[in-house]
This record gives C-alpha cells, structure tokens and sequence, in this order.
C-alpha cells in the first residue's frame, strides 16, 4: 500500500550532491521523489510509494553521501 | 589483444559446483560466477544492490542467491525477489544485478560484458574434456601468446616425437595438439596486467583423467614459468671494448 510522506533533512549539506543522491535512491527503490527545496542546511524532499521503501529512503538518505552531514530528519505525512 | 566485450572464458566448468559462488575479474570488472541447484551457470555483477557486498561471499539455494550480508535474494534472471526484513514488501523491478551472457563450452565457463557480443564461436565438444588446472600469471594476455606460441607439447597418448600445432578456435582459445592429444587453453584477462589460462583435455574422461591429467598439468606449470621468466636478454662485448675499458 503507497504512502505519501514530506521529509525534511538538515544538516550541513551540499544540496547538488545530496539531490543527486536522493534521486539515485529513490530510482533504484522505484518510489516517487519530489524536490520542493535545497540548500546548505536543508533539503525538502515529498515521496510516494510503499512504506517499506519510504523508510529504507529514509534511512539511505540520513546517511546521505560522504561529503554532506545529516544532522536530523523530520518525517510527517504528506 | 582481448577485451571484456568480446567472449572470454571466467572458470572451469568443474570448478563451480553445484550451488557454489567464486569470484573472478574480467578486464577489471568484479564478477561473481554461480551455478544453481538445476546445473546452469550464471555470471553476474559481483555487488549486491543493497549495500556493495560481494555476491560471491553469499550462498546458493535452489534457483537464486542470496547476499551473505541482509540476505536479499536474487533469482536467476538477477532480479531481487525476497528481502528478508521485509517479507511482505513486493520488490520493485528496478532492484536487479547486471547480469552478463553466459555459455558453458570446451570445459570452460564463458561470459562477455558486452550485451550485443554475437554468438560464441567455440564448437560444442564432441569427444567430452577433462580439466587440467586454472593458472594465473602477472601478465598481458598478449604475452601469455606470446609465450604460447613457442611451447612444444610432448604427447601422452603415443609418438613422443609428434610434431606440436598451435591455432587459434578464436581470440580467448587456443589449441595445442601433439599427435592424437588435443590441448584447450582459454585466455581470460583479469586486468592489463594479470591473465588466467584455464587448460582443459580435449578427450574421453576415460583416458585422461589421472595419468594424463598429470602428464598435461605438467606442462601447463612449465609454461607458467616459461611465462614469469623470460628469456634474460644478453649482450655480446668484444674482448677489445672491454680492454679499453680497463
């Protein structure tokens, strides 16, 4: 069953390489991303699909790539 | 000079068991080489799409293998199917491992990282084989030709004074006979700089396997040697130069 969720990553992040990571993640779990912002201490990111996969974006994304710090993640529904 | 794209054998057909894994590189590319529980061999890209871990580390059961790591399980086609910690989830499609061509002949298992590489032109046997060994040297595929192309082979069967015929099936396969005895040495490149022969018989497991096996084992490793240890090159010095010298 899909889900939709809005989830707000802060941090200090470099939002090219953290949008890019985002949108490799979600291709490869095959769930919806929407970027609706990104900047160096936030990237706002809406997802559809099933909730397994939402939490599994989720959690790739709080890891992030090497070169951002994720310092919280702030998940509500969308 | 071979390259992954064209077809290159990756292992013995005896060396991967049923329902075994072993890793192996193909012109730098990680592979893992798998045979499932119904005898097909399969090579693939050897990294689990979840978090990198070999595939090659992980375990075969029935049609599909399953990563050492989180157990995500992949059918023979590479598509992911089961997810261990979530049993209920319908794996999306795009959770795959690239999965290469792959054909078992002359002994030896072959694969291409190319998709649009043609047929293999190895004939299928006919006579059956008997595998010798696996051998890996630290170089060019070029210079194990090269190297190659020189040897005599003494033959097991009869006539120790037969004369040795080398020839190329194709640019990963070379045959060396020796009056009835027929050698297979498939040339696989790991990297520029490391290349594996796998050497088979051409024959009936009835002759071969034991004495002969022997007999062409031998052989094999004097050509590794002949291979890591080539001729030293000598320089011819006039007693005159070396008057002068003094």
């Amino acid at each position: 069953m899909n889900e939709k969720a809005r989830l707000v990553f802060t941090g200090h992040l470099y939002p090219e390489a953290f949008v890019e990571f985002a949108r490799h993640r979600a291709r490869r779990l095959d769930i919806v991303l929407d970027i609706a912002s990104a900047d160096g201490e936030a990237v706002n990111v809406t997802v559809e699909g099933p909730v397994d996969l939402l939490d599994a974006f989720e959690m790739a994304c709080s890891l992030g790539p090497y070169d951002c710090l994720v310092l919280d993640v702030v998940r509500t529904a969308a | 000079m071979t390259t992954g794209n064209m077809w290159q054998p990756v292992s013995l057909s005896h060396s991967i068991e049923t329902a075994t894994s072993a890793g192996t590189r193909l012109s730098g590319e990680d592979l893992v080489v798998w045979r499932d529980n119904s005898g097909i061999a399969h090579v693939w890209e050897d990294r689990c799409p979840h978090r990198g871990m070999r595939l090659s580390f992980g375990f075969v059961r029935g049609d599909h293998i399953a990563c050492l790591y989180h157990g995500w399980q992949y059918d023979t086609g590479g598509q992911c199917q089961y997810i261990p910690a979530h049993p209920d989830l319908e794996v999306p499609k795009t959770i795959k491992v690239p999965v290469y061509l792959t054909e078992e002949r002359a002994g030896m298992i072959w694969t291409t990282l190319a998709a649009d590489a043609g047929p293999l032109t190895v004939p299928a046997d006919e006579t059956g084989t008997v595998p010798v060994q696996s051998l890996y040297v630290d170089c060019s595929a070029d210079a194990v030709i090269a190297v190659l192309e020189s040897m005599t082979l003494a033959p097991f069967s009869a006539g120790r004074d037969a004369e040795t015929t080398i020839s190329a099936v194709n640019p990963s396969l070379y045959a060396v006979s020796s009056g009835q005895d027929r050698l297979l040495i498939g040339i696989q490149t790991i990297t520029d700089e490391r290349t594996a022969l796998h050497v088979v018989i051409s024959g009936l497991p009835e002759v071969y396997e034991g004495g002969g096996q022997a007999h062409f084992l031998s052989w094999a490793l004097d050509l590794r040697y002949r291979i890591e240890n080539p001729p030293k090159k000598t320089f011819a010095v006039s007693s005159r130069a070396v008057a002068e010298v003094l």
